[in-house]
């Protein structure tokens, strides 16, 4: 009996606790906290580290932060990430396609690819001096290079691997073979080719820094390595997470776009 | 819809056929001859992995018999047409289409039927299988029951001679599967046609049946036909008569022969079990 | 015949009272068990039936200690195993099989059979060896597959390890969960068969729940019918079929008027749910 009453007094207990106090939140927010509190501590108390900008002097250089400088890099850093994505997609989506949909040149074009592929981007930097003539063209190429394989293989692969039982339905009721592509194929396969472009968008990011870096051309990437080498280090660290918003804000746009055109998947 | 459709009589000609797994090849079917009896209710049950499937993909035209004929009204079966169409396992419905859309898409795509009248023919069958409601959701926001149905209304708008029903209620729950065979009986006896309907449970196989195909391990044949001569319409209460329990005592009998078979052949299950039930002494 | 050594000694009583189990996922308490009660006696075979998503595994959790319940109490042999006040845990004295099947897939079928009695420290290894030999003997598993990985296994097989596993733990009751669903109709009335005969020679309380009434009349010495959420017992149906039963006793007018009588029962459950999952999607 002692039990029971023990009981309804804990499920009270514990009722009340629930309304006002969510904990999971809390340990979520806390999750900053411990962060910021753990990089103080280890630029503080670590004396090899002390050249690191603490959090308190990364955000009083927030107040400093030259607006328009930063806006025009932020600006141009877009610029390229964008015109190598979409040429990416312009390029690469419809290569996809076809080595996707016909054995015949999957065998042409796939097995070079293959070769090539395993080379990391940045390793092209060298030669991209010899393909284009302007700094600018060199970095789009590179940006362009990041995107282009991950669309390539995910819009083959998201081909290859639809349902045989769709295209089969289809034919039995009448569709015209040639609309097979645009009807059901290209629909079918469309969640995982925009996993491909979200991968893509991810590397182009990547890619587009190191570039810059290497450039002195402007851009967010060159902003970081100016403010290197004059050693100002509180922007340094601005600048990185001023990069880090940029990938976010395109992967949050490339998720909008994706979540319109696969909506069908969400299940509610 | 009404009781306008063509019968259609499919007929087995000693058909042979092979299929590629993992570099094996193995037979699937072979010598293997039936009749789909036109306007009649056929269940084709055996073990799994038995080639059911492959009978109905070459109803079907997805695939070509490797030897003998496949032949639908004394033709030759030649491709995939609306005539014979395919109620899949567990739903091949178009996730990217609506319900609505899904029922529209074989009129349009075959451009019979004007964009009115489809509309019109859609709705009517939406509303019969009781999916009014849901026209605009997507497949992924029905119901497992709903879904089996939206893709019946798919496949009844287009008006076929030959339904084939690949194991359409498997992956239901038991008690959703039971509704589902409940609603698909009074169907079948609304609009005729000729159905195939492969399926593992016999239960669901005598209920539906007009003929019950029994199904050999592969390389798969009929081992029997067992004509079911239980009245229509249908229901459960039947399920007790002395003919329904004759015809599951004959049928238990051939197709535990038959999965005892398959489990010694390749040696999966101690042959102690397979032999049967041991006393206990 | 039957095993001494393996057999329950009037052991595995468990009853359920007035038990309640409300899930509060993010504040919205949905209730899955309220004022649940059953009985099942030392060596009786008793199945659990209802529509899916009504509470049936979640009793099975609560029983075999993986959850906590909200009200009542469950005892086993009057031992309380699980009240609102007290933290519970699993125990080798109820073993569940899984519906998926839960074999470690990094060890051998007798890595898999010796792995529970060694980690209890019941056993030295030689020793658990030579009774997971003894029982795959005895229970009819070839000796030839100690050594092969569960991946290498018909799905039928598993299950018979997977039984095994459990047994070797000499537990008072055997909890499963849906243990057939994923096997085809074929290798299930095979493994029907052969669970029947390993309860012929161990003489187990088990409790076994499934949403197929076949299965359930065919096995049980006792079926129970649970609602549609909030779950609780609704209907008990006796099974007075005389075992030794075998794929025959399918298709006989016993079997199937039990059957129609549990359909009965069940059937006005599942009209409700199929309505309110429904009416959840519109």
């Amino acid at each position: 009996m002692a039990n029971q009453t023990a009981s309804v007094e804990s499920q009270f207990l514990r009722q009340i606790s629930k309304k006002f106090l969510n904990w999971s939140l809390l340990r979520q927010i806390m999750s900053f906290v411990l962060f910021i509190g753990l990089w103080s501590i280890i630029v503080v108390a670590v004396d090899y580290f002390h050249q690191i900008p603490t959090p308190k002097a990364v955000f009083l250089a927030l107040f400093e932060l030259p607006i328009t400088v930063v806006l025009i890099n932020i600006l141009k850093s877009f610029f390229r990430v964008l015109a190598g994505f979409f040429l990416g997609i312009v390029i690469g989506f419809p290569i996809g396609v076809a080595i996707g949909y016909s054995r015949v040149l999957k065998n042409l074009i796939f097995p070079a690819f293959e070769m090539i592929r395993p080379i990391p981007p940045i390793a092209w930097i060298p030669l991209t001096v010899l393909f284009f003539v302007h700094i600018e063209s060199q970095i789009i190429f590179l940006t362009f290079y990041g995107a282009f394989f991950p669309i390539v293989y995910n819009t083959m692969g998201g081909i290859a691997e639809v349902d045989i039982r769709l295209p089969r339905a289809a034919m039995s009721f009448g569709l015209e073979r040639k609309l097979m592509l645009w009807k059901v194929i290209l629909p079918a396969a469309m969640p995982q080719i925009f996993t491909g472009m979200r991968l893509a968008m991810g590397i182009t990011w990547i890619l587009v820094v190191a570039a810059e870096m290497m450039a002195n051309k402007g851009g967010m990437g060159y902003y970081v390595w100016y403010n290197h080498t004059v050693m100002d280090y509180p922007h340094v660290v601005l600048g990185m997470g001023i990069i880090g918003l940029c990938g976010a804000i395109c992967s949050i746009g490339i998720n909008f776009v994706g979540n319109y055109f696969t909506r069908w998947r969400r299940i509610f | 819809m009404s009781n306008t459709n063509q019968e259609s009589e499919v007929v087995f000609k000693n058909v042979g056929k092979m299929a590629t797994f993992k570099k094996t090849q193995t037979v699937i079917l072979k010598d293997c001859s039936f009749t789909v009896e036109a306007g009649k209710l056929n269940v084709l049950i055996g073990p799994s992995g038995c080639g059911k499937t492959t009978v109905i993909n070459l109803i079907a035209g997805y695939e070509r018999p490797d030897l003998g004929r496949v032949l639908i009204n004394g033709r030759p079966i030649s491709g995939p047409s609306w005539e014979r169409l395919v109620v899949f396992q567990e739903t091949a419905l178009f996730p990217w289409l609506t319900c609505y859309d899904n029922v529209m898409f074989g009129p349009l795509a075959r451009g019979v039927m004007s964009k009115e009248s489809a509309h019109q023919e859609t709705v009517k069958l939406l509303t019969k299988v009781g999916l009014e409601d849901f026209r605009d959701k997507y497949p992924s926001q029905l119901s497992g029951g709903m879904q089996r149905r939206a893709e019946l209304a798919r496949a009844l708008i287009n008006q076929p001679e030959v339904m084939l029903m690949d194991e359409p209620f498997r992956g239901l729950d038991a008690m959703t599967r039971k509704l589902m065979q409940e609603y698909y009986l009074k169907l079948f006896e609304e609009t005729g046609a000729t159905h195939v309907f492969v399926t593992s449970e016999l239960e669901e196989a005598i209920i539906l049946a007009d003929n019950l195909l029994v199904m050999t391990n592969k390389p798969s044949k009929i081992k029997k036909v067992i004509e079911v001569a239980l009245p229509r319409p249908r229901d459960w209460s039947m399920a007790s008569s002395k003919r329904y329990l004759d015809i599951k005592a004959e049928a238990l009998e051939l197709l535990h022969e038959e999965a005892v078979k398959a489990s010694v052949a390749s040696g999966k299950l101690d042959v102690d079990l397979a032999s049967g039930y041991k006393k206990p002494e | 015949m039957a095993d001494r050594t393996l057999m329950s000694k009037g052991e595995g009583r468990i009853s359920v009272e007035e038990v309640g189990k409300i899930y509060d996922p993010e504040g919205v308490n949905v209730c899955a068990l309220k004022d649940c009660n059953m009985e099942i006696d030392p060596g009786e075979f008793v199945m659990l039936v209802g529509p899916s998503g009504c509470g049936k595994t979640t009793l099975l959790n609560a029983i075999a200690g993986f959850s906590n319940v909200t009200s009542g109490i469950i005892s086993l042999d009057d031992e309380i195993i699980a009240s609102p006040s007290m933290h519970q845990s699993p125990g080798a004295d109820r073993i569940v099989v899984f519906q998926g099947g839960a074999l470690f897939p990094w060890k051998t079928v007798l890595g898999n059979l010796v792995y529970g009695p060694m980690m209890q420290g019941k056993m030295k290894r030689d020793e658990a060896v030579a009774e997971a030999r003894r029982l795959m003997d005895k229970l009819g598993l070839s000796k030839s597959c100690e050594e092969l990985y569960p991946e290498k296994l018909s799905s039928g097989m598993m299950r018979q390890v997977e039984i095994i596993r459990a047994l070797i733990n000499n537990p008072k009751v055997l909890l499963l969960d849906e243990p057939f669903r994923a096997l085809d109709n074929m290798t299930k009335s095979l493994m029907h068969e052969y669970l029947l005969e390993v309860f012929a020679i161990t003489k187990k309380t088990i409790f076994f729940i499934t949403h197929d009434l076949e299965e359930a009349v065919f096995l049980a010495d006792r079926v129970l019918i649970m609602t549609t959420r909030p779950g609780t017992i609704k209907a008990s149906i006796e099974v007075n079929i005389s075992r030794p039963r075998s794929f025959k006793t399918l298709a006989t007018r016993d079997f199937m008027d039990l059957k129609e009588q549990a359909e009965a029962a069940v059937k006005e459950e599942t009209l409700k749910a199929f309505e309110a999952g429904e009416r959840e999607l519109a």
